[in-house]
């Protein structure tokens, strides 16, 4: 199977509705091992159903690769059956951390961008590729504060991990816009000079202003904006590869049929950027 | 490792998130991160940044009570009513007990701190078995399946115990927690046996049991024959297997194996 064009995050609400389906109304589906592994019931079987029937890209949310914590034997063996039974022909989680002291908390949390915490992560990914039986990708978060002081900026810290670590990378347009407007820079100077060669998937997604903290939110929750579209477009003709995208809506879930219209746009815009790209 | 820069960061963060009153950041964030033996530039920047941090400590506590909210409405509306909600949710999370990498275990995690800590059971004795009963839902909707039911005979007898369906609970509480609801959420003192199970179409369901058929359930559970039970509990084993093959025919039983 070849994963291009532009995917949908396959989210509870929708799953009756896609089960239902005789065939696949997106190029692929993107779901999250830990929302499925080591359940069971008949809503879980329809889950599997699809992930059978269906090409399936898998997107980790709680390995805390930038953390200390041990990953449990049971986890990573109900990961490592999961990814083989989907048939992903890679696997990605974020370049953050979690958890602390055994603690999770769920969330999405900056590394310090200082030499250490480069090369604790870079260890923490050499050490799960190691245990994963397909490619693995790290994902650029968005952030909304430093933590600590900062012995480079984002992009070389992400830079150092991704060719340190050598991996592929999940390139998030979404987060660089939003760190773009959050820390005042040019997202295309940002891009421009990155490994671009690394990214084998992208994810792309809505935000939310909060005025009162007068800070862009990467909540998942609304439609994705023209610039990040825009964004979209501008990067995949220099990746030159028709690399899969990723739609991502976690919050504020609308109607299957919205989401499928929204992605029939953003495949428009897709094609679009790749017209006249002689692909390898 | 852990007397790392990156780790006391990382620990400065837990505790911003985690601990119920963030007056002490809010008012001097400097002091409060020298405080957790951060380097000073570390604490510079995160005292220069301590309004952003806030956001992260809000959306990190917003993250984890979500599914509390979402699986515990009755729990909360009690407490709420109480004023005790957010002290509640405070403690619980200042615990420091939500370990697993799967959100769907934040819920049980509570369960497990109501447990543990006893927070709330002088005021409200029955507020862990009603939080117990709310969470009961999911874990039944989502219990790995049974393994193939090898060896296992269809048909009860009094050699024989009955096997419950994984997903299956048989449940005794001291107060009627099927009986609360948001409108009034105090469950009354009395007894209840319950046994929650899904069906083939993943559908939840609860039936009341009797105190001698949750006893028997029990004690097959615990490995005990049929046979012995029913004398000892002094029940009518044509009338015990008659509901027994119900149970088989709802998928709350297995089957039944020798014992």
């Amino acid at each position: 199977m070849a994963f291009t064009g532009v995917g949908l995050g396959l989210r509870r609400p929708h799953m009756e509705q896609v089960a239902a389906l005789d065939v696949a109304p997106v190029p692929f589906w993107e779901i999250a091992p830990e929302n499925v592994v080591g359940q069971g019931g008949a809503r879980h079987r329809l889950v599997m159903g699809i992930l059978e029937r269906d090409d399936v890209l898998t997107h980790g949310l709680s390995m805390s690769m930038g953390g200390f914590d041990a990953w449990a034997p049971e986890v990573l063996e109900q990961l490592v059956a999961f990814l083989k039974a989907t048939g992903t022909p890679w696997h990605s989680e974020h370049l953050c951390w979690s958890s602390f002291g055994g603690a999770h908390t769920h969330e999405l949390l900056p590394m310090p961008f200082t030499r250490e915490a480069a090369r604790h992560a870079i260890a923490r990914v050499k050490t799960l590729q190691a245990k994963l039986p397909v490619p693995f990708l790290l994902e650029n978060i968005s952030y909304y504060a430093e933590l600590g002081e900062p012995e480079m900026s984002e992009r070389d810290f992400l830079l150092e991990v991704l060719e340190g670590a050598d991996c592929g990378w999940l390139l998030d347009i979404n987060n660089v816009y939003v760190n773009s407007v959050n820390h005042g820079f040019d997202p295309k100077e940002w891009l421009a000079g990155m490994p671009l060669h690394r990214v084998a998937q992208m994810h792309i997604a809505g935000h939310t202003w909060l005025e009162a903290e007068g800070v862009l939110l990467d909540t998942h929750g609304a439609p994705v904006v023209d610039p990040v579209v825009d964004l979209m477009a501008w990067v995949l003709p220099r990746i030159g590869r028709p690399v899969p995208v990723l739609l991502e809506r976690d919050h504020e879930i609308p109607d299957l049929a919205v989401l499928l219209a929204e992605r029939e746009q953003l495949q428009a815009a897709y094609e679009g950027a790749l017209a006249g790209v002689a692909h390898a | 490792m852990r007397e790392s820069r990156l780790a006391h960061l990382q620990s400065a963060v837990l505790d911003l998130a985690f601990d119920a009153d963030a007056e002490a950041f809010r008012a001097d964030p400097a002091t409060w991160a020298q405080a957790r033996n951060l380097v000073s530039a570390d604490g510079r920047t995160l005292a220069t940044r301590h309004e952003r941090w806030l956001l992260y400590r809000d959306l990190i506590r917003t993250t984890l009570e979500d599914p509390l909210a979402d699986t515990f409405p009755i729990t909360q509306t009690l407490l709420e009513e109480a004023s005790a909600w957010a002290e509640c949710v405070d403690a619980f999370l200042a615990s420091r007990t939500i370990s697993s990498p799967y959100y769907r275990e934040v819920a049980p995690a509570f369960v497990a701190w109501l447990a543990a800590s006893h927070w709330g059971l002088e005021r409200w004795p029955f507020l862990l078995q009603l939080a117990h009963y709310e969470a009961v839902e999911l874990e039944v909707l989502w219990a790995p399946d049974a393994s193939p039911a090898i060896g296992l005979s269809a048909e009860p007898a009094l050699d024989r115990v009955a096997v419950l369906d994984p997903a299956a609970r048989n449940l005794a509480y001291g107060f009627a927690v099927q009986l609360a609801t948001v409108e009034a959420p105090e469950p009354p003192p009395a007894c209840a046996r319950l046994l929650c199970h899904r069906d083939r179409e993943g559908a939840f369901h609860v039936l009341e049991l009797t105190p001698p058929v949750s006893a028997l359930l029990a004690r097959s559970q615990e490995g005990q024959a049929l046979g012995p039970a029913l004398a000892e509990l002094g029940a009518d084993p044509v009338e015990a297997f008659a509901l027994l093959r119900e149970f088989r025919d709802q998928g709350v039983l297995q089957g039944f194996r020798s014992a």
